[in-house]
This record gives C-alpha cells, structure tokens and sequence, in this order.
C-alpha cells in the first residue's frame, strides 16, 4: 500500500480491504506500540528509582517469567491460543478463547506481582530484598516453563516460543483500551507523586525525614508498574529492554527530576517501540520480525552514545 | 522541646538491646552533641526520632506530643534530618531545597513554598547557585544545600548525623558556622553527631557521652573530661587548656 493509499484509506476513501487494513490492522498496533512503549518505559523508570538500581526493569519482581509460564500453560497443557500473528501453526488452537492465553498469563503474572510485594509486606521493603525476591520468584517460573515446555509436542512448543516474541500485530481496539486505561491510571499516579519520587532519590531516611510515606509509596508504585507490565506482556508477549533504556535515555539528558522523567521516558517510550514496530515490518518482507529484538538493537546503540557522552557521562 | 524517657531498641525480638533506656532533654536554640565509638548506638538513637524506626518501649516527647504517635508528615514539620553521605539525585539546587517542603506543599509546591525557598537562600547566599546541578558541587557544598533544604522543613529541631566526617578542614568550619548559626538566629534545636571532640566542644552546649546503648554521662562541656572521654572511647587522651578553651589531645593507646 503506498502512503497516499494509507492517507485514502485514513479517510476511509481507500478500497475496502485497504480500509480495513489500515482500520483493523495498523491503527490498532500503532496505539499498541505507543501505549505499550509508554507503558513498559515508565514501569522502567519507577522500578529504578524504587529499587534504587539502575538494572531494576518493568520485570523486575518476575512479571514477565510468571506471564510466559501461564501463557505456555495455556498454549501446551489447554491447547488455548491468542496466535493470530500470521506465524503460528495455523490449525493450533482453533476455536480457542482469543483471550485465554492473555488472561491465563496476566493471573500468573498479577500473582507473581502479589507474592513478592506481600512477602515484602510483612518482611521487609529494603530494595535489596525486593530485587532478590524477584530473582528468585522468577526462576521458579522460568524452571516450571522449563518442565512445561519438555512435555510439550513439537506444535505446542512452536506455539508457545512463537508466543514469547513480542508482537505488536496481537493488538485490538479492545485490548490497546485495557492497556491504555492501565497506563492512565499508573502515569497518573506517577505524575501526581513525583516529589514523592525526587525524594526517594536521597534514600530512605531522608526520605521518611521530609514527610514521605516511603513503604506505602513503594508498594502501591511498584503494583501500579508491575501491573502495568503485567497487562502489556499478557497481550502482546514480552518486549525487552523498552523499560530499561528509555528511562536511562531521559536521566541521562534531562536529569532524575520524576516532574520531567515520568512524561519524558512516555514519550521516548512510545516513539522507541514505534519506530522499532516499523522498522521491524520494513525489514521482514513481508512478515514482521519480532519488535522486542528490534528494540534491542536500535535501542543499544543510541543508549551506548548517550552513556558515553559529554552530557551524559556515567560517572 | 524533646524529652527521651527510657528509650529502649532491639532489631529483633530475641535480639540484644541496642538502646538500653535512653533519657535525653534538649531545648530550643541549643546543640547537643552526641558522642561514642561506632556501634554506641549514636545512628540507631536518631533513626528512632527520625520514626525510621519503632522504639521497643519507651517515649518520645516533642512540645508535650508524642512523638511516635505522629505521622511522617506531621513529624517532618518539627524534625528534618542531615545524614552522613549526602545523596540527592540529579536535581538543581534550587528544587533540591524546594524538596524539603514536600511535608507542607503535599503534591505541587505554591507560592509560599517557593517564597520560603528563596529565602533560605538569600539567608545562607545560596541564590548564584540556583541552576546548578547538585550533584556537581563539592562536599562542603552539598552538605550546605543539605542543611538549606532541611530549613525548608520549616522544623523546630535537626538532627545532623556526623555532618562533617567527609570534609576538608574549611569545609569543615563551614558547616560547624552554619550549624551555630541556625540554632542561635532560629532558635532550633540541633541534635548531632560528631567523631572530633574539638569540634564537639567548639560547637556544642550539652554533650551525652554513649556507650554500648546507653548514656555514660550528660551535662554542659563541665562534664567532658579524660576519664568520662577514655571511657567511653576506651582511649587515652589528655586534655589541656589554651585561651581558656579546653583541647583533647589522643595521646594513642590504653
């Protein structure tokens, strides 16, 4: 389709299947990849200044392990699938709920979420502790995959890897609306409480000592960013590296101040997974490379010369 | 202003105490100092004021309130606090200070905020430093910034946790001026910290000698002498008089 086609069908004055295409197809997964983007990027941001780790990411507390298991559960052990992609086994899962995958992954992963932040709860909140809960939480998944996928057949395997790509074109109107109303809730809050954030960059104690209510504050950030990542990789499988370059790009340019992180890391989250969405169809001939890759590598090279700098040279 | 009565703290229930029935009177406009080895339970004492930590028994009195009763935010309109190694985030210096009216101005800063803010830094002549990245400025610097953004608390009393350990020595005098300053011309209370004993003196109206979790001894600087002093630091020091200031010298050893 040439752009003045795209332009017609935008309209709605292309042919019909053109319109459809655009309609149906396109519109659906730019909004994924921009509510997504925003999304994974800003559970980035939260994640680090919460855990106080550069390394912390939207999976950090396991989210991601617990929604590929539950998603292989669904695929291996119910036959269920949400493998519209146009590079699954066809015949796979016909006339399963196009839901049951994303929701089966999206229990695991809100469960994964409440273990960690419950144990934390009644322990301790040290970032430390949380980070290592994650770790651990994250390999039991990642080891009952492992035991889930070894019982698999060979179609039930294919399905449950090609579900592990991130994959934009999974996106509907219905879906890109639960993301989108995920996303308004937690930037919301994140906007709302960014002081609240600047002074968690100062540590705990000083943070407590300037009125900060640090325990509630990391609890309900870290559920909002969890769950946020929780619903993106439920629909559209995982795509890594959004929430940990995009936040690093924004400090390292603009500063930790959370009034200017939290809009900056949405919209350098959204135009990253954007541009990778289109790069990674213009690159496929025809079919669509798996965006989380692409990420990765357009990502890695920009966030290599920031770091590397004058302005933003890691000390 | 701040009454401690048998303030006692373990970390665990079985645990030792680390705070064995800590008594403690300071008031406004003065400076104690707090002095022991580490591990005296100088830093725990504060973390328990500070509400970063819940005392095992004991009371905290603030201006007839308790003090534990009261929530982070009521508490950081009368307490604000300057630990150690300072660490601010990437933010100007001016936001930085603005940060310590988080406990008044909930979630944006108004105009009385920023009104306050501009005059703790014409007050300490911090206004060319404004734009500048925090992070950037030296020791001595920082640890200034720290005591403006703790003013901005607009508290009655500071807890100051070894505030000059990292510094040069006109870095050093800096802070002890600043820190005279604020409890004479503010009439605040300042609670610290201090591993220089002539600094302490220098500095300090009443002093509480700590050992192992409790309070060996407490008065005005009458009280500081080579035996309460080798006592509570196990060392062995003299102490002579020049100008009629007393000076502590560590001669080393036992």
């Amino acid at each position: 389709m040439s752009i003045g086609d795209a332009f017609a069908a935008l309209a709605h004055k292309g042919t019909a299947a053109q319109n459809r295409i655009i309609w149906n197809i396109r519109i659906p997964r730019v909004l994924a990849a921009i509510i997504a983007g925003a999304g994974l990027s800003i559970s980035g941001l939260i994640m680090q200044t919460n855990l106080n780790n550069p390394m912390a990411s939207p999976s950090t507390l396991g989210v991601s392990n617990a929604a590929v298991f539950g998603a292989n559960l669904s695929i291996i052990a119910f036959s269920g699938g949400f493998l519209d992609t146009g590079h699954n086994v066809a015949s796979y899962g016909v006339g399963a709920n196009p839901f049951a995958t994303s929701l089966m992954a999206f229990i695991f992963a809100t469960l994964s979420i409440l273990v960690i932040l419950g144990l934390c709860r009644v322990r301790s909140f040290h970032p430390g502790v949380v980070v290592l809960a994650g770790i651990a939480i994250g390999a039991v998944w990642t080891a009952a995959t492992t035991i889930l996928q070894f019982y698999a057949t060979d179609v039930g395997i294919s399905a449950a890897v090609i579900w592990n790509f991130g994959d934009l074109g999974r996106a509907t109107y219905q879906t890109d609306l639960i993301m989108a109303v995920t996303v308004l809730i937690g930037a919301i809050y994140f906007m709302i409480m960014s002081w609240r954030f600047n002074a968690l960059l100062s540590g705990d104690i000083s943070a407590k000592s300037m009125g900060v209510d640090v325990n509630n504050l990391r609890f309900i950030s870290m559920l909002l960013a969890s769950l946020i990542t929780a619903v993106c990789v439920s629909f559209l499988g995982i795509i890594g590296f959004v929430g940990i370059i995009c936040p690093h790009i924004v400090k390292k340019l603009l500063g930790q101040d959370h009034r200017y992180a939290v809009p900056a890391s949405i919209l350098s989250g959204s135009i990253l997974l954007l541009l990778a969405d289109t790069f990674s169809r213009g690159i496929g001939s025809g079919s669509a490379l798996p965006v989380g890759a692409i990420t990765s590598l357009l990502g890695a090279p920009f966030f290599i010369a920031v770091i590397f700098s004058k302005k933003g040279r890691m000390q | 202003m701040i009454e401690i009565r048998d303030l006692q703290f373990r970390y665990r229930k079985h645990a030792p105490l680390v705070l064995q029935g800590i008594n403690m009177d300071l008031k406004a406009g003065e400076i104690g100092v707090v002095l022991g080895k580490n591990g005296a339970g100088k830093s725990t004492l504060f973390k328990n004021i500070l509400g970063a930590i819940k005392p095992s028994a004991g009371t905290i009195m603030f201006e007839g309130n308790d003090l534990l009763k009261l929530s982070n935010r009521e508490r950081a309109k009368k307490i604000a606090y300057m630990p150690q190694s300072i660490s601010f985030g990437e933010l100007s210096v001016y936001d930085t200070i603005l940060m310590g009216r988080i406990a008044h101005f909930g979630f944006n800063a108004g105009k009385e905020d920023h009104a306050a803010v501009e005059n703790i830094m014409k007050d300490m002549h911090l206004e060319d430093f404004a734009s500048r990245n925090v992070e950037e400025l030296s020791g001595g610097e920082r640890q200034k910034i720290a005591i403006a953004r703790a003013l901005a608390q607009d508290p009655k009393m500071l807890i100051f946790d070894e505030p000059t350990g990292n510094l040069d020595i006109a870095n050093e005098q800096l802070i002890v001026e600043e820190t005279r300053r604020v409890a004479r011309e503010k009439n605040i209370a300042v609670l610290i910290s201090l591993h220089d004993l002539n600094q302490a003196i220098d500095l300090c109206d009443r002093f509480f000698f700590m050992k192992e979790g409790r309070i060996l001894a407490e008065g005005t600087e009458e009280i500081v002498t080579e035996e309460i002093i080798n006592e509570t630091y196990d060392a062995h020091v003299r102490i002579v008089e020049i100008e009629g200031k007393k000076l502590v010298i560590n001669l080393g050893g036992k």
